[in-house]
């Protein structure tokens, strides 16, 4: 009775919180509350704006007043975020509900950007709830002493867990929930994740041993409108990118008639070339359009968060850079260029707009070609259908698990015997084997196998009574500035010579510039001056320049959206489509019809298609940029298997061609073959370079397990000596260790990440089950003609470009007009 | 490996170019290398860094191949013969030499070569020079400068260069690097990288692998 009537006291008391502030709860963030006092871990799914936050952190205050005195001093909650920027918005909004409730708990934040005195303060006197980074609480754990700080926590949240997962940062968060639920065995862990396609395994990598769990689902959906904008005619031969000067026209009224816009773009790029394009339609937007993305200096881009959410900014040219993070409640319109590549990534920016709960999101969606209206099509599908991506959790990290085990050994060390049952608990590691695990204790403790070649090294030390721990100042240090798995290409800083930070830019691409050449970065042209340790100088010029092209930021079209994709387009040409974007694109579909074809649902098309430049071969499985690489590899060395040949590849997200000043000659039978479900992955190996693409992958292994070395301390000369570069550290192993497991490591994420093996098979069983369409043709088509200008782009500077593809153009339009 | 070798005029001697990393000089019996970062890997591995000995140990071996070859009278390192001071790994080198009583080892200082002089003696090191003169060769380890009516030959960048292999393949070479007065040798260290962008311009580039040696054609 007494329990029961306390168990309410603190519910009471955050209800009439709420309603004094005319809020009543969620359902799920009830049962939330219920759930945790009852000493369960879980998972909440809820969408962005619906209060997941509160779900998990007032369930913790409720338990807090329901039975005070089972909490004692310091740290009672940590909370996981993957931003830095939105530990600290949160940790204001938490201390402000705590001060109105009227608890004396402090709310902290502690990361990379934390000043040293704070976190000494921390380390001295613990907050009551502490925001950290995965990061920042892998610091934690390697830190001496650390068996203070936790002596009071009772529960670890992890927000927007749907982020960490299915990338190397969430096995860091494993490792440590392993370690610390090991630790203190009451401690409760919760998830706070937006909807995947995967939940259920999103909760048993996040939970893989509790006993009681549970998964919290809201019903509350936030409702999306997707608007396209339309160019005022239909080009029937489209060409990427091209598209957007176009419709910057139709853009800047969409922009004038909102409070403030975000528009999203999916390269930095092509972010520095809207923000041109806007200024340049309309001159008035100077001063009131910013541009964000990763490469601009961070004090700039905080100003520019700040500018958002206080309503000073129009509009803010960004790339994913602004896809997390602080809700900008000024912000009521999302505009997004060119294709969104997956369903998750769509919905996620649409909900950056409409914040209150039952707000429609409104998302307009500015395609750079032509076809990508049909993705508008399939986008709307798929979000009826909520169709979201699976976040493949990463398997067998051994260079997370090494960097782990050092921080761990120097946090105040572990016995080997009882941390591999830890490890093996995890999901990550739960398929490590004992020989693996042998191998990675040898790795930090002798260099490898004994007695062969390791002589002096040390990094951990078994002490006598068989504590694993780390000695040496020099190495412990070195781990610190080291720990986390984001590893980024060398970067430049670029600094004005009369002062002043603009940004960073990857050091390959500055490498290739001469003094006295221009380049756009935040939307200003520069001129580089001097590049000096690290620093390009440079002062602000005008007139023509060139955009650096950033890697990586080609995102492939995801599995959900390319089974969209291929359905829309089917059903594109049958008799009376309703759909606007599919009437719009009539045109174009019936050109592709007349010399072609479109495949239906069942079919896979492909075209041998005959210029005056040579002969392609173009293939339409819509499986994403990745997957046709590999594919693209795969057909040629098939073919040329066939007979001698040799090819020049290119691909986009819906197909690829192969090029060739040979003819290719290819029957339906022998087409039929080189598209074979057999012997798939025996021919993939094959036909790529397997040691080149794992060489590439060694890279972050390599920074990750501490082999390379990112962040020196200091800037002693000496530590220059300690730079060697991944690629040479790989065919070392190769040479010399060719069983070493972080190259073993290297292969498998090949495998996994850039083969896609499952994927990869999926289509090709799918290929293998359709109609197979060979049709022939002496000139492009709507869908080959976009791969062919992407496959100019790459050989061609950019105003060549341009001309190259009018002429082609020309050309192609001549052919066919004695045919209409 | 296979010893192969390419025979150029420079600075008016004839010198014999190797894919052994080396090259020798017949006139003056003189084997020339450069770069052996003696002790790189074990420097690594009292930092926290796993990297196996046996490359270190596989480039004196190669060395005592050439020298069992061409049974130069001297050898000379043109720089960097160790890679962070002193080690158990650079221990090695004064067996090394003592291996050879015969052969007059010299050394041009390089930036990495910082240890006290009595470590010279231990390894078996005659003489250390900031720069050599031998009839019209002049040897430094940076390559930098002009003596006029002198052909410098040096070290420390650890030339490379990115030969197009058809089908739009380009592959990394270590090479060495020729212009008209100046010679800069490869890294005789196996576990080095390659610079293939601080080359002079209008270099000749002497590349070689595993079973050759090949002039890189000019573009």
């Amino acid at each position: 009775m007494e329990a029961k009537e306390q168990q309410n006291k603190g519910y009471d008391i955050v209800l009439d919180w709420m309603a004094a502030q005319g809020r009543t709860p969620f359902e799920f963030q009830r049962k939330t509350w219920e759930k945790y006092g009852r000493a369960y871990s879980g998972m909440v799914v809820a969408p962005t704006g619906f209060g997941k936050t509160f779900s998990v952190f007032l369930a913790v205050l409720i338990d807090f007043m329901n039975r005070p005195d089972a909490y004692g001093n310091g740290l009672k909650l940590i909370w996981i975020t993957p931003l830095r920027s939105l530990a600290k918005d949160l940790a204001r909004a938490m201390q402000e509900a705590i001060d109105s409730i009227g608890l004396d708990w402090v709310v902290e934040v502690r990361h990379g950007d934390t000043d040293i005195k704070t976190k000494q303060r921390q380390s001295k006197q613990m907050p009551d709830v502490l925001l950290l980074t995965p990061e920042s609480l892998h610091l934690l754990l390697a830190q001496k002493g650390r068996t203070i700080f936790f002596k009071s926590l009772k529960c670890i949240a992890v927000d927007e867990w749907h982020e960490l997962l299915g990338s190397k940062r969430g096995v860091m968060i494993e490792l440590a929930l392993a370690y610390l639920k090991a630790q203190y065995k009451e401690l409760r862990v919760w998830g706070i994740t937006a909807t995947i396609g995967n939940l259920d395994e999103a909760m048993d990598v996040l939970l893989p041993v509790a006993k009681k769990r549970v998964k919290i689902v809201a019903r509350e959906k936030k409702k999306i409108a997707i608007e396209p904008v339309f160019p005022d005619k239909v080009e029937v031969l489209p060409w990427a990118g091209h598209l957007g000067g176009a419709l910057v026209q139709k853009v800047v009224p969409v922009i004038l008639q909102s409070k403030s816009s975000i528009v999203f773009t999916n390269t930095r790029s092509q972010s520095e070339m809207w923000y041109q394009l806007l200024l340049e339609a309309y001159p008035d937007f100077a001063g009131q359009i910013a541009l964000h993305h990763s490469s601009i200096d961070a004090p700039i881009r905080q100003w520019i968060e700040e500018a958002l959410s206080e309503g000073k900014l129009k509009a803010v040219i960004a790339t994913s850079s602004l896809d997390l993070g602080v809700d900008f409640k000024p912000v009521d319109t999302v505009i997004q260029v060119g294709s969104a590549k997956g369903v998750a990534r769509f919905m996620q920016r649409a909900g950056r707009s409409g914040h209150s709960p039952h707000e429609v999101s409104k998302i307009y969606f500015v395609p750079t070609h032509s076809l990508e209206l049909v993705e508008v099509a399939a986008l709307k599908e798929a979000v009826k259908n909520n169709a979201i991506e699976r976040r493949e959790p990463m398997i067998l990290s051994f260079d997370v698990l090494l960097q782990f085990l050092v921080t761990i050994a120097l946090g105040g060390g572990f016995i080997a015997a009882d941390m591999q049952q830890i490890i093996q608990g995890t999901f990550a590691f739960h398929y490590m084997t004992d020989e693996e695990w042998r191998q990675c204790i040898l790795l930090i403790t002798v260099g490898g196998e004994v007695g062969k070649n390791y002589e002096d090294f040390h990094k951990v030390k078994e002490r006598e009574d068989g504590m694993l721990i780390v000695e040496k100042r020099r190495i412990a240090m070195l781990h610190r500035m080291n720990i986390g798995v984001i590893v980024s290409d060398a970067m430049m800083r670029v600094k004005f010579i009369s002062g002043g930070y603009i940004g960073m830019v990857e050091e390959y691409f500055l490498s290739k510039l001469k003094k006295g050449d221009k380049f756009i970065l935040a939307g200003r042209v520069l001129e580089l001056v001097n590049i000096k340790e690290m620093t390009a100088l440079v002062r602000n010029a005008s007139g023509t320049a060139i955009t650096p092209s950033w890697l990586g930021g080609r995102l492939p079209l995801s599995a959900n959206l390319s089974h969209f994709l291929r359905q829309k387009l089917a059903l594109s040409v049958q008799a009376g489509v309703q759909q606007k974007e599919l009437a719009f694109l009539q045109p174009l579909l019936l050109t592709q019809q007349q010399y072609s074809h479109i495949p239906a649902a069942d079919e896979f098309l492909v075209e041998n298609i005959h210029t005056r430049e040579g002969f392609h071969l173009f293939l339409y499985p819509f499986e994403g940029r990745l997957i046709h690489e590999v594919m693209a590899a795969l057909i040629a060395f098939r073919i040329s298997r066939l007979y001698p040949i040799s090819f020049s590849m290119a691909m986009n997200d819906y197909g690829f061609e192969l090029f060739s000043d040979t003819e290719i000659r290819l029957s339906t039978e022998e087409l039929r073959q080189v598209l074979s479900r057999e012997h798939l992955m025996e021919d993939v190996v094959n036909s790529i370079n397997a040691t080149e693409m794992a060489r590439r992958k060694f890279r972050d292994i390599a920074v990750i397990s501490g082999m390379v070395v990112q962040n020196m301390y200091g800037k002693q000369k000496s530590n220059k000596s300690l730079q060697a570069s991944a690629g040479l550290i790989f065919k070392v192993l190769e040479e010399y260790e060719p069983n070493h497991i972080l190259l073993k490591q290297a292969y498998a994420e090949v495998f996994n990440q850039q083969l896609e093996e499952p994927r990869l098979i999926a289509a090709f069983e799918r290929i293998n089950a359709s109609k197979i369409i060979y049709k022939f043709s002496s000139k492009f088509t709507p869908l080959s003609f976009p791969i062919k200008v992407d496959s100019l782009r790459q050989s061609l500077s950019s105003e060549d470009l341009e001309k190259r593809i009018q002429r082609m153009q020309q050309q192609s339009r001549k052919e066919t007009k004695p045919k209409k | 490996m296979s010893l192969k070798q390419e025979t150029v005029f420079f600075g008016r001697q004839q010198l014999i170019l190797t894919n052994e990393r080396a090259l020798f000089w017949e006139k003056q019996q003189m084997l020339v290398l450069s770069d052996l970062h003696l002790g790189k890997a074990e420097h690594f591995r009292r930092n926290g860094i796993a990297l196996p000995s046996q490359p270190g140990k596989d480039d004196l071996q190669r060395l005592e191949g050439l020298i069992l070859h061409f049974k130069p009278r001297h050898v000379l390192v043109v720089g960097d013969l160790v890679h962070a001071g002193a080690n158990n790994e650079v221990a090695l080198f004064g067996r090394f030499t003592a291996g050879f009583p015969g052969v007059d080892f010299l050394l041009i200082k390089g930036n990495h070569d910082r240890f006290p002089g009595d470590l010279l003696p231990e390894l078996g090191i005659r003489a250390v020079y900031d720069e050599l003169v031998i009839d019209t060769l002049r040897f430094i380890h940076h390559p930098e400068g002009h003596r006029p009516g002198l052909y410098t030959i040096s070290g420390h960048i650890h030339p490379g260069v990115a030969v197009r292999m058809p089908a739009k393949r380009v592959i990394h070479f270590p090479c060495y690097a020729l212009t008209e007065d100046q010679l800069i040798l490869p890294a005789f260290a196996k576990f080095t990288g390659t610079d293939t962008r601080s080359l002079p311009r209008r270099a000749r580039c002497y590349a070689f692998y595993e079973a050759g040696i090949f002039e890189v054609p000019q573009h």
